[in-house]
């Protein structure tokens, strides 16, 4: 499996902040969720990779390029909508696109067209004028419109409201389809990656918890009712995320890798299983962020 | 590409621009205002001269002026979006400010002409008195480097984080501070003399500020 992006040991440290030891590799084509809290490090991964921030010491390849060494080349074929609108609000939507389109080969002008009409944006439009929403879509537009290879989208349809975030997520879906690009979309909505991404990778505190295929994600995380439980539970087939009491001899258990057959690990133990919860994404990931912070509560 | 730099920073400091721009085609006009050919006696004459000269000491005002207020508006923007833009257009960092230093300096010209017009305008419609000249193009030709040293300068600094600029402003102002100290100490070290000779007497990068700025003169 060839990847878009691959970092290796990647290490960075702003004030008292430290990404360490950081490994992410996304399979090109692939639609991948970069989930995290809220100062985890999603952002500061993400300039890292496109070579706007400098590692301590690490290897970044992207679309095949060293960077920061080959970030120019790079990053001609790459469409990155950041975190907080960035561009020059003294300009209008008219002024933003010919700026934007000077520095891209493959912009095209036929289909940007088309997402101005689509997106119900005007040429005239001063950009300081625009709203959120307005301004989430110029973004989208104009990563779109230059044709890259990889987009890179840093919580893109953060703020925006359900019509306009519907409008962005299948303008991106329309480019994914046509062209088979990469896209690397960080959020903090987790059903919103929940329905497009087909990976995701998972960080806290610097760290990669976990990186996998959704359908791994989104499948082997389970909550279990276990009547009888073990008070040492050995040995177990899966990875025991959280145990929590419940009502006399009841206990929830949290599990990762679960699959049917496990279930006779119970009977070994002189356990019984009485229930099988599957949990969404979001409650995947909170259990998940909660075992990374407290490793000592599970198994 | 370079179109569109340049069309951005005219955008963000074209009212500035025309500002500067009226100012130096005024500065001029005014240096010449007390200009009588009339009854001229030779004392009249130094007379004269020392207020163009007067006047003459605001070029190289309104040259730096013009510099800092062209560097600060081409940094900005980008300041107020902490560069991710600049940063992510894929083109090498020293590109990018070498196209943003050559906008600034196309648009610097625009004061530099309007210092000519001014000056030839002044020129046209003074009647002077026998031994004096007029030099409407050396004066704009040093109006202009003089504002292209000082933006080059100003550039430098805006285009780096606030800290260097603090950094910057922070020796200057220590080294005026240590001065003063060393004044009032009554010692006869001198740190700023040497400093300032090297900087404004030849071959120092800021002699073309000293000296007489004269529009009109023998």
């Amino acid at each position: 499996m060839s990847h878009a992006i691959e970092i290796r040991d990647l290490q960075y440290r702003a004030g008292t902040f430290e990404i360490r030891d950081l490994a992410v590799n996304v399979p090109t084509g692939s639609m991948y969720g970069f989930l995290g809290p809220n100062g985890s490090g999603k952002t500061t991964t993400i300039r890292l990779m496109l070579g706007l921030l400098r590692p301590i010491k690490g290897t970044i390849t992207v679309l095949g390029g060293a960077v920061p060494r080959e970030s120019p080349r790079i990053l001609a074929r790459t469409g990155y909508v950041p975190e907080q609108p960035h561009l020059y609000t003294s300009l209008t939507v008219a002024e933003a696109l010919a700026f934007h389109a000077a520095f891209y080969p493959t912009w095209d002008w036929t289909w940007a067209t088309e997402l101005l009409g689509q997106f119900q944006l005007r040429r005239d439009q001063g950009l300081a004028r625009l709203s959120k929403g307005e301004m989430g879509k110029l973004e989208m537009l104009l990563a779109l419109a230059q044709r890259p290879e990889l987009l890179v989208l840093d919580e893109p349809t953060d703020g925006l409201d359900p019509v306009v975030r519907r409008d962005v997520l299948t303008a991106l879906l329309d480019y994914v389809s046509q062209q088979n690009a990469t896209v690397f979309i960080s959020s903090h909505l987790v059903h919103e990656l929940e329905r497009i991404c087909d990976w995701v990778g998972v960080m806290d505190r610097g760290r990669l918890v976990t990186e996998l295929p959704m359908h791994s994600f989104k499948s082997g995380i389970k909550r279990l009712r276990v009547e009888h439980p073990p008070a040492l539970p050995g040995d177990t087939p899966f990875v025991l995320l959280a145990r929590e009491g419940g009502n006399g001899s009841l206990e929830t258990w949290t599990v990762r890798g679960w699959q049917a057959p496990m279930q006779q690990y119970f009977a070994g133990v002189g356990a019984s299983l009485r229930e099988i919860v599957d949990l969404d994404l979001e409650e995947g990931f909170v259990e998940l962020l909660r075992t990374f912070r407290e490793p000592s509560t599970g198994a | 590409m370079f179109r569109q730099l340049l069309y951005t920073q005219w955008k963000w400091s074209r009212l500035v621009l025309l500002v500067i721009g009226l100012a130096a085609f005024a500065l001029p006009l005014l240096s010449v205002q007390g200009v009588r050919p009339d009854d001229l006696g030779r004392f009249d004459v130094e007379q004269m001269l020392a207020g163009v000269q007067t006047w003459g000491l605001l070029y190289p005002v309104l040259a730096t002026a013009a510099a800092l207020i062209l560097a600060m508006t081409t940094w900005g923007p980008d300041h107020r979006g902490k560069h991710i833009y600049a940063l992510s257009l894929p083109i090498p960092r020293w590109h990018y400010a070498l196209l943003r230093f050559g906008a600034g300096c196309v648009l610097l010209a625009a004061p530099v002409a309007m210092v000519w017009i001014g000056a030839l305008v002044a020129s046209a419609a003074t009647n002077l008195p026998a031994g004096l000249e007029t030099y409407p193009t050396i004066l704009a030709l040093r109006f202009g480097l003089a504002a292209l040293v000082a933006y080059a300068a100003f550039f430098a600094i805006s285009a780096g984080t606030n800290r260097t600029a603090g950094v910057v402003l922070g020796i200057i102002g220590g080294l005026v501070v240590a001065q003063l100290i060393l004044l009032i100490a009554d010692t006869n070290i001198n740190v700023l003399s040497p400093l300032l000779i090297r900087l404004f007497v030849w071959p120092g990068p800021l002699e073309i500020f000293t000296g007489r700025w004269m529009l009109i003169d023998v």
